[in-house]
Formats: C-alpha cells, structure tokens, sequence
C-alpha cells in the first residue's frame, strides 16, 4: 500500500462558492519526493493544509472524499496526532516559531516537549536537528533575531524533531530573500537523500525540475495531471494554466531541441537532461550584441548623490562616500543581504538622512524636507505589504496617498481606480485586502504607491511571492511607467527579472558600487558579480556551459 | 530583539533561588509588618531587601525605581503632616506650614509600605527570568495554556513594537506628516492603530496553527526540559521566612497582650 492516498477530495472553505480542492487523486509511494505546481490559488496550500488535517479540523467547511496517510485519515486523526505522522512548514518562517521561547534549542524542542518525548530523548534530537539543518552556533540566540532563511531552518528543524513520516513545505522559500533561499533549498537537498517523503510546492520550477520524483499540476482546485517533471513542463498548456517551465524547457522549447518517448515530444527540465541533447543544439546564436562604452546619461539626472555616508551605529558604515547619478532608465540594484540596497532606497524616500553628503532630487537638496512633503514625489512600496495596509477595502486603501495629497475623492477615486487596474485588481477593489492573498495584497500595495502618481517608484522586492503571472503583471507596470516618463526604480533578487524588464543594473556590496550599466554589460562582468556574490541569469550561464558566444540574458534573446 | 522584562542576567545565589522561594519572601516582606504593627519590621524587611538586592549586584537597577516612589512618598508626607484629620499635636513648624505627629505616623506607615513593596518585588522580578518562573509554575501544575499565554506577551510585545516603528514609515511614505509639533505627532498615532492591531491578528491566527501542529493540544503529559524542584538551600530560605512571619504573629499577640 501506498503511504499517501488521496482519493477524490473535495473541499471548500466556509462561505465560499467554489470548491478550492475538486476531486485530487494521487497517491505517494514511501520515500518520494513530490513537487506541487500550479498558479496563485489552484488549491495548492489548501492541499498542504489538508495534509496537515487543519483542513477541515481547524477551518471547517464541507470537505468529501479521503485523504490517508498510512492508514490513517487525515480528516478524522486529531492534529496532535497526526502532527508526528505529517509535519508542514509554512511559506511565512516567523509566523511559525512558537512565540514563547528564548531561543532556538527550547524552540525545537517545544514541539517535543508536547508530545511528552521523554528528556533524554528530546536532547537527542534537537541535537541531531540542530546539526542536520547547520544551526549549531545559533542555539543559543532568540529565534526572532535570526534572519529569514536561518528562522526558516529552525523552523524545519523544529518540525523535523518531531519525527514525521512525511514533510510538506508550502513554498518555504516564498519570502525569502535569495541567499536565504539557498540556504532552505540546500537543507532541503539533504532531506531528500535522507530518504523522508517530501512534498513541495514551490514556484521556483528549475527547483522542482530537478528534485521531484513527480509533479501534481494543480488549477483552479482541479488536478490537471499527476507525472515525472519532464512530462508536466512539456505540455502545450502551461501558459493557460500559470506555470512558466523551467528556463532549460523554455529554451530547449525555443530551438526545438526534443526527444520522443512513447509518442510524446518531451523537452528537457534540468542541465543535465539538456546536455545528453547537447548534439541537437545549433552551433552559433546570434544574441544580444555588447553595448560598448561606460555608463551614458540619457536625459536629465533624476537624482543626483554626492559623497554621500551613512551609518546606523558609528563604527559600522553602511554607506561610504558614494557618488551616483540616476537618470530616467528603469533601474535595479542588485546585491546580497547587507549590501546597503535598502538603506540606499530610505535615504533616497527620506525616511533616512545622511550622515554627510547630500542627495538632490530634481537639484533640490532633499535632506530639508520632511518624508510626507515629499511624498506625492517619491513614492516608496515596502517589501512586506502587511506594513504599508491601512484600510479595510481595497479601494480604500488606494485611496489614502492621493487623499493625503490633498486630491479630491473623485479624483483621488480615479487614480485609485487606474491603478488597480494595472495591478489587475479591479474585481478586488471591494474586498478587505486581509482576505486576499499575499501576492495579491502585494500588488495592492503598488497600486496604492502608484495612485499617488508620483515621479519616481521605488519598489523593494516587488518579485518575491509572485507567480509567473504576477510577474508579467509587474514587468508590464516598468515599462508603462518607464514609457511615462517616469523612474522606476528596483531592489530586486530575481536576475531573470531584471534582464528582462531593466535598462540599467546596479550591482552593490557593501555599500559600494561594483558595476553600473545595462545587462548585457553588468551581467557579463564576472568578477563584480563574483565579488557581490551574485549568479546570472539562467539562460546566460546556460548559454555559457552550451559554448555559445555573446550576451544572452532571456530566452527570446537565443535566436538562431 | 529588544526585551520587555525587567531581568538583569547575572549569576548570583539571588538568581539561582528558586522562583517560588522569591515569591515566599514578596509574602513575607508585605504581611509580616502589617500582621506585627511596629514600624521596625517595616526597617527590618527594608534591610533585608537591600541585603538582598546588595547581594544579587542589582542596586544600581533600583535606585531610579526608589527616586520615583520618592515623589510620591513626599506627596503623601506634605498632605497627612499637614492635613490629617486626626493631627492634633504640633511636632515643628517650617514657615508658615505647621507639621503635625499623628498625620507623619500616618504618612511615615504608608512610605515605608511602600517602599517595601517596591524593595520585596524588585528582588524578584530583576533576577527571575520570566521563562524560568513559567516553566516552574507549569511543573507545579498550571496549565500549559496559561504558561503560554505568560511568555507569550514578552515575546510579542516588543515585536509589535517594531512593526509599529516600519508602518509609522510606510505612513509617512504615503504623504501622512508624523513629523513636527506634539500635535502633528499625536495625530499621526491614531491611524496607526488599525494596521498595528490587524496585523498582529493574522499573525495571531497562523501562530494559532503553528502551535497546533507542534501537538500543543496534546493529550500527552508535557516533558520539562529541565527538573526545577526547591533545593535545601531554597527551602531553608522559605523556612526563615516563615519564621519571620510566625515572628510577626507572636509579637503582635505580645503587644496585645
């Protein structure tokens, strides 16, 4: 028998029309590794849920159907029990820390503690865990003082202990920022050999492609099919159902390198499929060409900064005298965690003031003005939304930086209404932005950024928490308000992004400037990137280990 | 993170003393006076609690908390010398003002109250960890759920605390002035409540999840992680003190007599 069965399960959350699960059917053999797929609401964490039993026992609604894990069903095992059977971890780390102890080694060992595990035992495993997930030195350290992707490993860790037969991650690396991603994604690449059921959604597909066994491709609640990760990325519909494949399929898909197996055309998800193909390839592509020369100013400086310093605490600058110019080009700073990007963007908002230097918007110093005077200016979205929601309508809320500005409501109502739009959120636009989902209320928080109609966007992290199509919807607002006039400008993780929708890339480490100019050139400049600890983008490493010449920073941009 | 509790982490035999201990003492020091009457025991308590305090190397800690209570206590003493009800014999005069003894007993019994309270609480709750007073008390039987509730509300407090400084940010970010007079300041504070409040809601809903899947509601027996019983050391301690308190009794009984 198979340890996962789950035979046409239907739910649906109380007061609510639609089925968020309809009719899953899939089992899961001891041991396997199952990848969960599928665009923003087609059921995936409600499936994660329900593995967990909190679907229906915590959040009732009408479930059908049977889910059994070992033998036990899922919807009839009290949680406490069936938590030592299915462990789940969450896509937000801090929310799942217990909140009640000091430090990480208690914290693992709460769950235990629960569960009434005899002591010696208990010191046993947390010490295990500790050592599995690489957390040994912050055993001592508060967990809400450990970054995102170390609180995340705890997190795992604390889970683990518990020693489930089966571990469901629902999207763990969601708002992660990159490094702390690798970090998960490393841990997770170990469980795997450790021989523990895994099962995993994740919107990272070239994850996906290379660690599952098979893939369930979810959509609207429906199962639209259950198999190996090379016959999910190589159907036609991928697109209709919000799933972009691997960057190795796309490209694969683009010059039509294949294999056929029983009848079906299938491309290839990893590298490592990619090169058994490698004699199918075309000898030479074309690519984007070099743009020769240093950095060219278009237009009129937007910001200028001059020798500008900061620090938090005196000893320990984040900025040091820093000189930049930033014109009207869509612009991203690239950089790991502690590079300055974020405080480079608050000194800009004026939510921060230098130490010494000056930043002149438009040649107005801006360090005597206060943040909200220039607020209908500069106009700044914070990486994580449920800081920056006010209201209980969406509408609303939108509303509120046009009003501040001294609009009138039907103006302030029009502007609101405009951007919702360009977020895709109009339907919405009634709704309590709590009851939306997090890339949702992600997008309303552009929107409401964007209603205020000012100069410039800053916007930190717009990607993380996005599907491929969020990120379409997001690529779509640069380039509208780049044809505008306006600047946008990005701290971003996601390369791919920024190759495809950025004309300027900053790298920055260390609160320096490493490389300044547009893709083609920064991405082609090793040793900056090696230095700020930064990869290119995939199809360019890809086209590297392939032996093509030139600058490829998307799939469109292989051509033949 | 930045700690709401009051605890000096600092190794001393005043730290080490069982929790319940200290809060046998906090007993001892607040009845034993009012069941013995004289004001001596006010002193005697008083010296022990500086002892005490002097021991555990958190004087310094309670210096700017006596400071405070000073302002009230001279308050008290202005209003009883000069106002009781009962004064009747005139102890000195400082210009105009005439002092009377009844009403600066009356004060003089409050102040020491007072500050013996403040003295007695102090000794415990600078050098008990607030974890380590709930872990005990769930191992003396409390409920779990109650333990929880306590050592949650250090961990969430200051947490809220600096989501409220990032979305008084995002505030500002959105054209709303935070900064200038008091006034514009005060102002800016009350829309900040809906956000601070609604956040920590959802976050308390997927804690609430959190939990459940870490077995919180299960039905086993919670293990310790580590056995706190009262050592001899503590028990002699709480022995004294019940002598001193058994003290009081007799001596009240004394007086009466």
């Amino acid at each position: 028998m198979a340890l996962i069965e789950v035979t046409n399960l239907k739910y649906r959350y109380p007061h609510t029309e639609n089925l968020a699960l309809d009719g899953i059917d899939f089992k899961v053999e001891k041991g396997q590794f199952i990848g969960i797929a599928g665009e923003n609401k087609a059921g995936k964490s409600t499936l994660c849920q329900a593995f967990a039993g909190l679907v229906p026992t915590m959040f009732r609604g009408a479930y059908g159907g049977k889910l059994l894990i070992d033998g036990a069903e899922a919807a009839k095992t009290p949680i406490a029990e069936l938590c030592q059977r299915v462990g789940l971890v969450f896509q937000n780390p801090f929310n799942q820390l217990s909140g009640a102890k000091d430090t990480v080694f208690e914290e693992i060992a709460f769950g235990l503690q629960n569960l009434g595990i005899p002591r010696e035992e208990i010191f046993k495993r947390v010490e295990e865990n500790l050592k599995l997930l690489d957390i040994e030195e912050y055993r001592d350290r508060n967990p809400f003082d450990l970054s995102g992707g170390q609180t995340q490993r705890v997190a795992i860790a604390s889970i683990l202990a518990m020693e489930p037969q089966v571990i469901v991650l629902d999207e763990p690396t969601s708002q992660l920022d990159p490094q702390g991603s690798e970090e998960v994604f490393r841990v997770v690449e170990k469980l795997a050999k450790t021989g523990i059921t895994i099962i995993m959604v994740e919107q990272k597909m070239e994850k996906l492609a290379s660690y599952c066994d098979k893939i369930l491709l979810l959509h609207k609640g429906k199962q639209i099919a259950y198999d190996t990760p090379e016959r999910i990325f190589s159907r036609d519909d991928l697109e209709e159902l919000g799933v972009k494949p691997p960057v190795y399929t796309q490209v694969c898909r683009a010059l039509e390198v294949s294999r056929v197996e029983g009848g079906d055309r299938l491309y290839p998800v990893t590298l490592a499929q990619m090169e058994r193909l490698r004699d199918q390839f075309p000898p030479k592509l074309s690519g984007r060409t070099f743009v020769s020369g240093g950095q060219e100013i278009d237009g009129q400086a937007v910001f200028r900064i001059q020798d500008l310093t900061f620090h938090y605490l005196p000893d320990i600058p984040v900025i040091e005298h820093l000189d930049l110019l930033l014109d009207a080009r869509p612009t991203a700073i690239i950089g790991q965690n502690g590079a300055g990007k974020t405080t480079l963007v608050k000194l800009l908002k004026g939510l921060l003031k230098p130490n010494a230097g000056n930043i002149f918007f438009d040649d107005e110093d801006i360090s005597q003005k206060t943040v909200a005077q220039l607020a209908g200016k500069v106009g700044y979205v914070f990486q994580n939304p449920d800081d920056q929601i006010f209201k209980n309508r969406v509408m609303e809320e939108v509303m509120v930086g046009p009003l501040n500005l001294g609009k009138s409501r039907e103006e302030a109502h029009k502007l609101a209404a405009d951007a919702l739009e360009m977020v895709g959120l109009t339907e919405a636009a009634e709704e309590n932005p709590y009851d939306l989902d997090l890339s949702e209320r992600k997008m309303v928080a552009i929107a409401s950024v964007m209603a205020m109609d000012t100069k410039v966007l800053i916007l930190d992290e717009p990607t993380i928490a996005q599907d491929a199509k969020g990120r379409v919807v997001l690529g779509r607002i640069v380039r509208t308000l780049s044809k505008k006039g306006k600047f946008v400008l990005a701290i971003l993780h996601d390369m791919d992004f920024v190759a495809e929708y950025f004309e300027r890339v900053i790298i920055m480490a260390h609160g320096k400037v490493l490389s300044d100019g547009p893709g083609e050139k920064v991405f082609y400049e090793k040793e900056s990137l090696l230095k700020a600890r930064l990869e290119q983008p995939h199809t360019a490493r890809l086209c590297e280990r392939l032996g093509y010449e030139g600058a490829f920073l998307t799939a469109e941009d292989m051509k033949v | 993170m930045k700690s709401i509790s009051l605890y000096v982490d600092k190794d001393t035999c005043l730290t080490r003393l069982h929790p319940f201990a200290k809060m046998f003492y906090i007993l001892a020091a607040v009845s034993a006076p009012l069941i013995g009457g004289a004001l001596w025991i006010y002193g005697l308590f008083l010296a022990i609690s500086l002892c005490l305090l002097i021991s555990g190397k958190i004087i310094r800690k309670v210096f700017p908390l006596i400071a405070f209570s000073f302002t009230i206590i001279i308050t008290i003493f202005l209003i009883h010398g000069l106002f009781n009800q009962e004064n009747q014999k005139v102890l000195f005069h400082l210009g105009p003002l005439v002092f009377y003894e009844e009403g600066l007993l009356y004060a003089a019994r409050i102040g020491l109250n007072i500050l013996n309270m403040l003295l007695a609480f102090a000794t415990f709750v600078l050098t008990t960890k607030p974890a380590d007073l709930v872990d005990d008390l769930e191992q003396a039987g409390f409920s779990p759920r109650f333990g929880y509730m306590i050592s949650s509300v250090f961990q969430i407090i200051p947490q809220m605390m600096g989501t409220m400084n990032t979305i008084m940010d995002a505030q500002r970010s959105r054209g709303m002035e935070t900064e200038g007079s008091l006034f514009v300041r005060a102002k800016a504070f009350i829309p900040l409540i809906s956000p601070v409040v609604s956040s920590s809601l959802i976050n308390t809903r997927e804690r609430a999840i959190a939990l459940e899947v870490r077995g919180f509601d299960s039905k086993n027996k919670k293990t310790f992680l580590r056995e706190h019983k009262l050592a001899g050391k503590d028990k002699t301690f709480m022995l004294l003190m019940a002598l001193l308190i058994a003290g009081s009794i007799v001596w009240r009984v004394l007086t009466w007599l």
